[in-house]
């Protein structure tokens, strides 16, 4: 797995991740999302283009972070998950309850 | 009494802007310019957190773990990483080594306070509060360790004990069950309930999460569904209060996925509500499968979850099979799948991902090809079918799986 973080106007931060996030890539994962909600900035997004697979704990810090997100008055927002990614959401519905935007400009827009 | 940080670096201008910046947050700031130093200072005074640069000359930041993890006075000394800027692989090796957590170069110095406390938050319960390490009175001694390791296979028997050895016999119906642990504490579980004479509740989950955090909510779960499928008859219901109960006790990253359903023998049906579960598929004589899906969310981690109850109707030779997310995430040659360190790949892998997993799809496959066997005899089946495809009868995900077959 690899990721870069920009923080776009808005204080808008988009996590770009490409590869699978299993295992330990999972802990990099969640703590680069804790980075940005302890800098104070709580409206991300989770760019899952390039993500081919994620684990079941990638799937709890999502969680997790949405909340705290939700919480502090943010939110956080998916952006194009692929086919595997998609069933773990849809199986587990937390395609209900996690906005999903198949461009960034409609993810970038969800904040506005 | 202040805390202590170590700061190693090899820059001293570094050295100086990370001692100036964390010293008026109330710190106290040592600080070394080499790996040999490091230890040393760690080893003479143990430090409360260490900040260590990977790149340093002689003695690497990995290598300066490496001792401190060996030496009894500095082994548990929380340690931040600071890494080059896009060095996952170094990230993943400080991680795997035993660092807390790391921080990127060129770094922001509001993030470096924010991760040094967050750090140390985390790791002074464990040293003045967690009343178990007090109970031990040994802190972290080798003793204090080799008791918990003994709760822990205590937690594991016990854990053991609670789920059935074998799958009850009922008219009409053969049942057959299969659990392999990946390890002492398994997050997958299964249970049959008898509700009355000709009815028997059927549950299977998978607790997310790991660990006795994860086993203890398996155990939370399983008795709280053994009181209330005596009070609710709905499974959606059922589900319901389970999730209000999780959500309400745990943290969001503590979850459960799960089906539970009712087995009635009179009326050949399975009514049931599937809590963002994988779906069990439902086999029908005329060679159909149908997937269980009606429910709702995956279990505990939103109070707003709602759940519905569906049904199916079991006619003579009908198999429902149930399983968890460890069978159909078998990965080729296993290894490929559950290896973190092969976690660097490109877009590409979607084309291939299907072969890479066993899948739903070979499942059902499985489960038609050898629907005229009894349930055990497909539960083998399935197990050979997996050892085939991932070539190893090893596992490294817990797995479940529950086959409930109508006689003919």
């Amino acid at each position: 797995m690899n990721f870069e973080t920009t923080i776009e106007t808005g204080n808008i931060s988009t996590l770009h991740i490409a590869g699978k996030i299993l295992g330990n890539a999972t802990d990099i994962f969640r703590k680069e999302m804790e980075l940005q909600l302890q800098t104070g900035r709580d409206k991300l997004v989770v760019d899952l283009t390039n993500v081919s697979l994620i684990d079941s704990s990638a799937l709890g810090a999502i969680v997790t972070t949405l909340k705290c997100c939700q919480e502090s008055g943010g939110k956080l927002v998916l952006l194009n998950p692929q086919k595997a990614v998609q069933e773990v959401l849809e199986v587990t519905q937390l395609a209900t309850v996690i906005e999903i935007y198949d461009t960034e400009e409609a993810a970038r827009a969800a904040f506005m | 009494m202040a805390e202590t940080i170590l700061v190693v670096d090899d820059d001293l201008d570094i050295l100086e802007l990370l001692k100036m910046n964390l010293e008026p947050e109330g710190y106290d700031v040592q600080t070394a310019s080499d790996g040999e130093s490091a230890v040393q200072s760690a080893c003479t005074d143990p430090p409360d957190l260490i900040l260590l640069d990977v790149m340093m000359p002689h003695k690497n930041g990995f290598q300066v773990i490496e001792e401190l993890k060996d030496i009894e006075e500095t082994k548990n000394v929380p340690i931040i990483l600071v890494t080059a800027r896009g060095q996952t692989e170094d990230k993943v090796r400080g991680l795997d080594t035993g660092a807390d957590d790391y921080i990127t170069k060129p770094f922001d110095l509001r993030e470096v306070t924010a991760r040094v406390e967050a750090v140390l938050g985390r790791t002074r319960p464990i040293k003045y509060i967690n009343p178990l390490m007090r109970a031990m009175g040994e802190g972290f001694s080798e003793k204090g360790l080799e008791q918990l390791a003994g709760h822990l296979q205590a937690a594991a028997a016990i854990q053991k004990k609670l789920l059935p050895e074998q799958a009850p016999s009922i008219d009409g119906f053969d049942i057959a069950t299969l659990l392999q642990s990946s390890t002492s504490v398994s997050g997958d579980f299964y249970d049959f309930i008898p509700l009355s004479e000709t009815q028997i509740g059927i549950v299977l989950g998978d607790v997310k999460g790991s660990g006795i955090p994860a086993a203890l909510l398996m155990v939370m779960i399983r008795t709280a569904l053994r009181l209330l499928c005596h009070e609710e008859e709905a499974p959606a219901s059922i589900l319901k209060r389970i999730n209000d109960l999780v959500v309400r006790d745990t943290e969001a990253d503590l979850f459960a996925t799960m089906v539970y359903g009712i087995l009635d023998t009179t009326a050949s049906t399975f009514t049931y509500s599937n809590g963002g579960h994988c779906y069990p598929f439902h086999w029908t004589q005329n060679r159909n499968i149908t997937v269980l899906k009606t429910g709702g969310m995956l279990i505990g981690a939103f109070d707003e979850a709602t759940f519905t109850t569906g049904t199916c109707h079991l006619a003579p030779g009908d198999i429902i099979a149930f399983y968890t997310d460890g069978i159909t995430e078998t990965g080729t040659g296993d290894s490929t799948a559950a290896d973190p360190n092969q976690s660097i790949s490109t877009t590409h892998e979607d084309a291939i991902l299907t072969d890479m997993f066993y899948g739903g799809d070979r499942l059902a496959a499985c489960l038609s090809k050898n629907a005229s066997l009894s349930a055990s005899a497909l539960c083998e089946a399935i197990v050979e079918d997996l050892a085939r495809f991932s070539g190893s009868t090893q596992t490294h995900d817990d797995r479940a799986l529950i086959v409930i077959k109508r006689d003919v």
